[in-house]
């Protein structure tokens, strides 16, 4: 019963797995038909690459950024919109919209606002006496990366909602009135009685969210393409440029490979504490 | 059953139509062209107008235009070489020549380009085009890299309205134009991660008697290009030149005179008439275009920006594709419809008849021909150009954006591009 999944899993993620090891191990660029075994070179050369600790480290910040803010964000959201009734219940629709927005319609909307000279932000900041010149949010390595991680968590906000909005509507109403009959203050309600329950929901959430902020291209792509000088260049951002604009597939692909690993690593950790919350 | 033999015909015909995309269904001969100048506003009207004349001269020919950005096109074709479905004939420029050629995938055109056609075209032109004593590429527009001037924004400036003979001179005018108009772009130049910026680039650091590469060997730390760094970190600090943006990004803020110099190509012109439709004599008041200004080497350089055309080895349709190569780079109606109307390009033709010569006689080809063609210099273009320009470029990038000292971003560059050029 099973096989046709597996033939088709086979052929779509099987494949394109053992395919990138092999060609891990060759020199392998586009531009010539000549392919030789290369062994180990490319892992070799990746160790003493500065360009892929820093797509690394950027990685690791933009995605845990990332997850952190939108994971917290949301569900501070979830909990104050969780009466909600009546009027107020349209502010959960709007929330939710941001998520509707195609990424790339979000990559340039934030570029705009955040562009020096003439974006909004700035042109607000200014006005509000926050700051006496308009900051180079997209051309300064260190407020690149904010940036794009605002973008982000803007687009990501509403799924941690959702989950939460959905995690907080499972908890069973007979512990909320016994912790009320008790006289539980708010603190106790939320961080004794509530959090526990959404344990679950903010591992899976995190754990499908720091799985697309790995993967995700065209945000930062479309924001400042892995600039400047490679300040947001993520590990997929500089697969692509060694893949589509230098030609390296070997190399792309050794690296590729390594993201896969730390993506099991990471997903094997999530299962396991998901099992010993079931446990 | 019916539904089954429903599905087989209709797939059937699908793979028909997919297969042999030599030949239309009414016979003709279709050639694919790839080029990006069917994608961009400002030439997108003029290349239709071109395959739409050259069909009617050409009745058993169809052209089938394939619309790829600039920026997208060198990877696109060298994915469609590789999955064996290339087009019959593509625009390329620069390194993207050298990158395509290095597929073995390009038909050569010494047998086509030799003879009346060689003679027709500028010798130098021609030998652009060729890559290890073979002619992989003819020329179709040619356009090399100046400083352009706004005669308009200089004089508001309360400066003389001439082009700065040095980059230092030119920081000079930039502090003058900055404090009076504070808003204006003071200088235009493309420091993005494409491997246009770096052709952009090179001969301003040539001025400055530095080269980041030739060939595997890397040659970036050096105090020539420190000196370099320093002068670009000096256009960012000051807000003379906004970092991380394209060549043609400042071209619409030129069309409206918020621009005050811009490194470009004679792209400028065009683009700007389709945005304000000033005229001609107009549009001369305002601009200029001169060499690029001098730095401690004390020489102009320019790099080639032209626009070249080449065949794949693929192609069913060599003949007709020629045909059609022939009829872009040197037919008088193109050269009069599409070169000089929307390019505003040069015309790599050897002898200009007449009615061209007359389009020509203006001060901004002048300018191009007769100062800025003769200080064209070639960047370090090959195979290990498409490895090499992001290193670079985000040299450029850090001593732009970031206070780190400019010995160690120089330092940093070499250290890139020796494990990127594996020297």
């Amino acid at each position: 019963m099973a096989l046709p999944a597996l033939l088709i899993l086979a052929l779509v993620i099987g494949y394109p797995m053992v395919a990138a090891v092999i060609v891990s191990l060759s020199h392998y660029s586009l531009l010539s038909p000549v392919h030789t075994f290369a062994g180990g070179a490319n892992y070799s050369q990746l160790v003493h690459d500065p360009v892929f600790w820093q797509s690394l480290k950027n990685t690791a910040v933009y995605t845990g950024v990332s997850v952190v803010a939108g994971l917290v964000l949301g569900l501070l959201l979830a909990l104050a919109l969780e009466r909600a009734a009546g009027p107020w219940r349209a502010i959960r629709a709007l929330l939710l919209t941001p998520w509707a927005v195609p990424v790339i319609v979000v990559a340039f909307l934030f570029q705009f606002m955040f562009t020096t000279p003439g974006g909004i932000i700035n042109a607000a900041l200014l006005k509000a006496g926050l700051i006496h010149s308009a900051l180079p949010w997209l051309t300064s390595p260190a407020l690149a990366m904010v940036t794009v991680i605002i973008a982000n968590v803007w687009t990501q906000l509403p799924f941690f909602l959702l989950v939460f909005t959905a995690a907080l509507g499972g908890v069973p109403d007979e512990v909320i009135e016994a912790a009320r009959v008790d006289r539980a203050g708010t603190w106790s309600m939320v961080f004794g009685i509530k959090l526990p329950y959404l344990r679950s929901a903010a591992v899976v959430g995190a754990l499908l969210m720091i799985i697309q902020n790995f993967n995700n291209f065209p945000l930062i792509w479309a924001m400042t393409q892995g600039g400047p000088a490679y300040a947001t260049s993520t590990l997929v951002i500089y697969v692509y440029q060694l893949a589509f604009t230098s030609f390296k597939l070997g190399y792309a692909s050794a690296i590729g490979v390594v993201w896969l690993v730390l993506l099991l690593v990471i997903a094997s950790l999530f299962i396991r504490v998901m099992r010993s919350d079931r446990a | 059953m019916k539904k089954l033999a429903a599905a087989c015909l209709a797939l059937t015909a699908l793979a028909a139509g997919g297969c042999g995309s030599s030949g239309s269904a009414s016979g003709k001969t279709v050639v694919t062209f790839a080029n990006w100048a069917a994608a961009e506003p400002a030439t997108a009207p003029g290349i239709a107008a071109m395959i739409k004349k050259f069909e009617a001269l050409h009745p058993k020919i169809d052209i089938k235009s394939e619309p790829i950005s600039f920026t997208d096109i060198e990877h696109q074709l060298v994915l469609e070489v590789q999955s064996g479905n290339p087009p019959d004939v593509a625009e390329l420029q620069g390194n993207y020549l050298y990158t395509l050629a290095a597929t073995q995938d390009l038909q050569p055109l010494g047998g086509y380009g030799s003879g009346a056609f060689s003679k027709s075209v500028i010798g130098s032109e021609l030998k652009l085009g060729e890559l290890g004593g073979q002619l992989d590429a003819i020329p179709w527009t040619v356009g090399p890299i100046g400083l352009w001037y706004n005669k308009a924004v200089m004089k508001q400036a309360g400066l003389k309205p001439a082009p700065p003979a040095t980059w230092d001179q030119l920081l000079s005018d930039a502090k003058a134009i900055h404090k009076k108009l504070p808003k204006v772009i003071v200088l235009g130049m493309d420091t993005t991660s494409r491997e246009f910026a770096l052709d952009a680039a090179w001969p301003v650091m040539t001025s400055f008697g530095a080269v980041p590469f030739s060939g595997t060997t890397s040659t970036a730390d050096t105090p020539a290009m420190q000196s370099y760094l320093s002068f670009m970190r000096t256009l960012a600090k000051d807000g003379y030149t906004p970092e991380g943006q394209k060549t043609g990004f400042f071209r619409q803020p030129a069309a409206s005179n918020q621009v005050a110099f811009t490194v470009d190509g004679p792209y400028v012109k065009g683009v700007a008439q389709s945005i304000n439709h000033v005229s001609d004599q107009k549009f001369y008041q305002t601009w200029g275009v001169a060499r690029l200004p001098t730095g401690s080497a004390g020489q102009h350089y320019s790099t080639p920006t032209d626009h070249q055309l080449v065949m794949f080895k693929n192609s069913a349709n060599k003949t007709a594709a020629w045909q059609f190569m022939q009829f872009l780079a040197t037919s008088q109606y193109s050269v009069l419809n599409y070169t000089l109307k929307y390019e505003n390009s040069i015309p790599p033709l050897a002898s200009p008849p007449a009615e061209v010569a007359k389009e020509l006689d203006n001060p901004i080809t002048k300018s191009f021909v007769k100062s800025i063609i003769p200080e064209v210099i070639k960047p370090a273009w090959g195979a290990h150009y498409s490895a090499a320009y992001l290193d670079v470029m985000a040299g450029i990038q850090k001593a732009m954006t970031s206070s780190e000292p400019i010995s160690s971003v120089a330092s940093g560059m070499q250290t890139s591009l020796k494990s990127d050029l594996g020297s």
